[in-house]
C-alpha cells in the first residue's frame, strides 16, 4: 500500500531509443492504474523502471514518498507479475510462491500458511507440488499471481499478464483480477495493450503513444472526453469514425456538414463550442459507430451508404458501410428494434441512410489533432514533442 | 464392376509397393548396420590391445601378436609400487581436480556475468577474448617458463605453477555456457530479483539449479585438459621427475630402444589406469544430462 510518483521521467535505451519521453504521474494509495497503447509505446519500459529492472535515465521515481531510483529491485519492496509468468522452472508450485518468503527467511509456519491461503484463493491448492511444467497456461498464471501476492509488497505490477492466454480464459482471468483487487487492496500497476483490458480494470487509464502521454483519466473521462485523437480512436471498438468536414457558424448555431448533410450541434456540445469560442474551420469530426443510426430514406440529415461488409453479432451488427464520396464507416446497430426483415435486409450492396446527433459529435482540430473542446494549457505535448527533438 | 477392379488392383500395387521399401530399408540399415560396425572395430583395436598388452606377463617388450600367452596383473603392481608412477598419479589427480573446481567457478560466473550483466566494453572484451583464444596457448610457453622460474614454480614445483597456468586463461572458455545461460529467460532473472534475490543469490538459486548439464560440461571439460596435458607438463617440469604428471612420466619410459623393450608393458598398464578416472566420470556425469530443465519456465 504505497503511492507512486513519478516526475520528469524519461529513458534513453543505450543505442539512443528514446522509449519514454516526459513521464508525469500521481498514482494514488490503493488505486488501478492502466497503462495502455499500442506496442512499443513505452508502456513496459515505464513499469520496468518503476520494478528497478531498468535504469531510470532521468527523472525522479517515488514509491511511498521516498526516492527509489538507485534502489534495487528487491529493496523496492514491490511484486510483479510477468507477461510470460517467469515462474522457476525447478522448483514447485508451493516452492515457487515462498520463494520470496524464504529469501526474506520467514518463519517455516508462516511460510505455508501464507501460500497455502494464496493458493486457495486462487484455486491452486491442488498443484501445489507440481512443477510448472506439469500445468497449463491458465495455471501458470495463478502461480504467477499467487507468487507476487503472498508478500507485503507496496505496489502490485503486472505487465500484460493476460496476453499469453486464449480469449475465454483472458476474459475469466480478468474477472478474477477484479476480485482479487478487492482481496489484496493494494496498489496496482497494470499495463495492457487491449483497450478492453484497460477500461474494465483501471480506476484511472494513462494512454501513451510513442513514448507520450496522450491522457490519463478514469474510463469514462477518456471515453466521453478524449483529449486528442489518438485517444479517441484508441478507445472503444470498434473504434470511432473520424472524418474531415466543415464546422460552420450560422445565426448563433453551428453545423457540420458532413457527406453533404447540414447536421447541427445541438445540445451541450454546441454549447460547449460556443463556450470555448471556436471559429468556424475545417475539423476533424469523430463520431462512435454506436452513435449513428439508421434513418428513413430522404430523411432530414440522412446520409446515402452502401454496405460493403455486414458483421452480425447476435445483439447487434456491425455494418461496414461506405458514404457516396467514399468515406468508410462502421455502424453498430442494436438488433433489438429491428425486424427480422430489416435484419435481413441488411446485406452487402444494400443501401441504407445513416444519421447522427449534435451531442455525440467529437471536434478535434485538422492540424494538431487536439480535442476542441478541451482547453489547451500554453504547453502542449506537441510542443514539448518539438522541443525535445532540438 | 469395373470400381472393384481399379481398387483391388490399387491395393496390389500398393502392397507390392511397400513389400519393395520393406526390403530397401532392410538393405540399407544393414549396410549402415555394417559399416557402423567396422568403424567400432577400428576405432576400439587400439583401446583393447593396450588392455591385453598391460595384462601381458611373457615379455616386458613389444611382441608381434595381440592375446598374451600368460596373462596376469603383474603390469600394474609393479606400475604402483616399484615406480614414481603414483607419484605422477597424485600430481595429475591432484591438478585436474583442483582445476576442474576453479575453472568451473571461473568459468560459469564469466559466462553469467557476459550473458546477463551491460557493462561499458563488453563487447569488445568478448571479441578479445574470442580472438586470444585462436592463438594456441603453447605459444606463450616460453614467456611463462620464464615467469613461473621466476616465481620459483618450475621444475620439482611445477604442480602449483600448472596448476596456475591451466586456471589463469579459463575466463576465456565462456562460449558455451555463455550460449547456454543466453536461452533461460532473463524473465527468470527478473523474476527472482524483485522477490527480493541479490544478483548472487538470483545466479546460485536459480540459474545454477537449471544449468546442470552444462555445469557437467564444463567441469568435464576442465578435468580432461590438465589430465591430458604433456606440452605444458614437460616444459615446466623439464627433468625433475617429482613434478612430472602421468603423461610425461610415462612418455619418459619409452624415450629409447632399451626403455621400450623393458617398460612397455608397465607403460600400457599406466595407460590404462590413466583412462580409467576418465571413464568413470562420464559415466557418472551422463545421467546428468538431463533434457528440457527449463520445460514450462515461460510459457512453451
Ligand atoms: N532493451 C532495449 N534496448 C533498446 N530498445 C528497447 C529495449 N527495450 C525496449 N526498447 C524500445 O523501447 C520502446 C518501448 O518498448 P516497450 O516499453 O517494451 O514497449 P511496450 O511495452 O509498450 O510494447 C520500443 O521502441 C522498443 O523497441
Ligand atoms: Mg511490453
Amino acid at each position: 500500500m504505497a503511492t507512486v510518483k513519478l516526475t520528469n521521467v524519461k529513458k534513453v535505451y543505450d543505442n539512443k531509443v528514446v522509449a519514454v519521453h516526459d513521464f508525469n504521474l500521481d498514482i494514488a494509495d490503493k488505486e488501478f492504474i492502466v497503462f495502455v497503447g499500442p506496442s512499443g509505446c513505452g508502456k513496459s519500459t515505464t513499469l520496468r523502471m518503476i520494478a528497478g529492472l531498468e535504469e531510470i535515465s532521468d527523472g525522479i521515481v517515488e514509491i511511498d514518498g521516498e526516492v527509489v531510483n538507485d534502489l534495487q529491485p528487491k529493496d523496492r519492496h514491490i511484486a510483479m507479475v510477468f507477461q510470460n509468468y517467469a515462474l522457476y522452472p525447478h522448483l514447485t508450485v508451493f516452492e515457487n510462491m515462498a520463494f520470496s518468503l524464504r529469501l526474506k527467511k520467514y518463519p517455516q509456519k508462516e511460510v505455508y500458511e501464507r501460500v497455502t491461503k494464496a493458493a486457495e484463493i486462487l484455486g491452486i491448492t491442488e498443484y501445489l507440488t507440481r512443477k510448472p511444467r506439469a500445468l497449463s497456461g491458465g495455471q501458470r498464471q495463478r502461480v504467477a499471481i499467487g507468487r507476487a501476492m503472498v508478500r507485503d509488497s507496496k505496489v502490485f505490477l503486472m505487465d500484460e499478464p493476460l496476453s499469453n492466454l486464449d480469449a475465454k480464459l483472458r476474459n475469466q482471468m480478468r474477472a478474477e483480477i477484479i476480485l482479487l483487487r478487492q482481496r489484496i487492496d493494494t496498489t496496482f500497476i497494470y499495463v495492457t495493450h487491449d483497450q478492453t483490458e484497460a477500461m474494465t480494470l483501471g480506476d484511472r487509464i494513462v494512454i501513451m503513444k510513442d513514448g507520450y502521454i496522450m491522457q490519463v483519466g478514469t474510463p469514462t473521462e477518456v471515453f466521453e472526453m478524449p483529449d486528442n485523437l489518438f485517444v479517441a480512436e484508441f478507445i472503444g471498438a470498434p473504434k470511432m469514425n473520424t472524418f474531415k468536414t466543415d464546422l460552420l457558424y450560422e445565426n448563433g448555431k453551428y453545423y457540420v456538414t458532413p457527406f453533404g448533410a447540414k447536421i447541427e450541434v445541438d445540445g451541450y456540445k454546441g454549447e460547449k463550442l460556443a463556450e470555448m469560442n471556436v471559429k468556424p474551420q475545417e475539423i476533424i469530426l469523430g463520431v462512435r459507430p454506436e452513435h449513428i443510426v439508421l434513418a428513413k430514406a430522404g430523411g432530414e440529415n440522412a446520409i446515402k451508404c452502401t454496405i460493403e461488409v455486414n458483421e452480425m453479432m447476435g445483439s447487434e451488427v456491425h455494418l461496414h458501410v461506405k458514404t457516396e464520396s467514399g468515406e468508410r464507416l462502421i455502424v453498430r446497430v442494436p438488433t433489438i428494434n429491428l425486424s427480422f426483415e430489416e435484419r435481413e435486409a441488411l446485406i452487402y450492396g444494400a443501401k441504407v441512410y445513416i444519421t447522427f446527433e449534435g451531442k455525440v459529435m467529437h471536434f478535434f482540430d485538422k492540424e494538431k489533432e487536439h480535442n476542441l473542446l478541451i482547453k489547451r494549457e500554453e504547453s502542449t505535448s506537441q510542443d514539448e514533442e518539438d522541443y525535445s527533438l532540438e | 464392376m469395373n470400381n472393384n477392379y481399379v481398387e483391388k488392383s490399387s491395393h496390389a500395387e500398393f502392397q507390392r509397393r511397400h513389400m519393395g521399401m520393406k526390403i530397401k530399408n532392410r538393405i540399407s540399415n544393414t549396410i549402415i548396420y555394417i559399416i557402423l560396425i567396422v568403424m567400432t572395430v577400428i576405432w576400439l583395436f587400439p583401446f583393447f590391445a593396450i588392455l591385453c598388452e598391460s595384462l601381458r606377463m611373457e615379455s616386458t617388450g613389444q611382441v608381434g601378436y595381440i592375446f598374451p600367452h600368460q596373462w596376469g596383473f603383474g603390469n600394474y603392481i609393479k606400475l604402483w609400487t616399484e615406480t614414481d608412477f603414483p607419484k605422477w598419479y597424485g600430481n595429475t589427480m591432484l591438478m585436474a581436480l583442483i582445476v576442474a573446481v576453479l575453472q568451473t567457478v571461473i568459468v560459469l560466473a564469466m559466462s553469467y556475468t557476459l550473458s546477463r550483466l551491460r557493462f561499458k566494453g563488453r563487447k569488445g572484451l568478448m571479441n578479445f577474448m574470442l580472438v586470444l583464444g585462436m592463438f594456441p596457448g603453447f605459444l606463450t610457453m616460453i614467456v611463462l617458463y620464464t615467469v613461473l622460474k621466476d616465481m620459483g614454480l618450475t621444475g620439482p614445483n611445477a604442480v602449483p605453477g600448472l596448476i596456475l597456468v591451466y586456471v589463469a586463461s579459463s575466463g576465456m572458455g565462456y562460449y558455451v555456457s555463455k550460449g547456454f545461460f543466453d536461452t533461460l529467460p532473463r524473465s527468470l532473472d527478473e523474476a527472482a530479483r524483485v522477490d527480493g534475490a541479490t544478483r548472487f543469490q538470483v545466479f546460485y538459486k536459480v540459474i545454477l539449479p537449471l544449468s546442470k548439464p552444462i555445469i557437467i560440461y564444463t567441469i568435464l571439460v576442465a578435468f580432461m585438459a590438465p589430465w591430458g596435458d604433456f606440452i605444458f607438463a614437460k616444459y615446466i617440469a623439464r627433468t625433475s621427475t617429482a613434478g612430472w604428471n602421468v603423461a610425461v612420466g610415462l612418455k619418459s619410459w619409452i624415450d629409447s630402444k632399451t626403455l621400450h623393450d623393458t617398460n612397455y608393458t608397465m607403460f600400457c598398464a599406466g595407460g590404462v589406469c590413466v583412462a580409467l578416472p576418465v571413464t568413470l566420470l562420464f559415466m557418472f556425469l551422463q545421467k546428468y544430462y538431463v533434457e528440457g530443465v527449463t520445460g514450462g519456465a515461460v510459457k512453451g
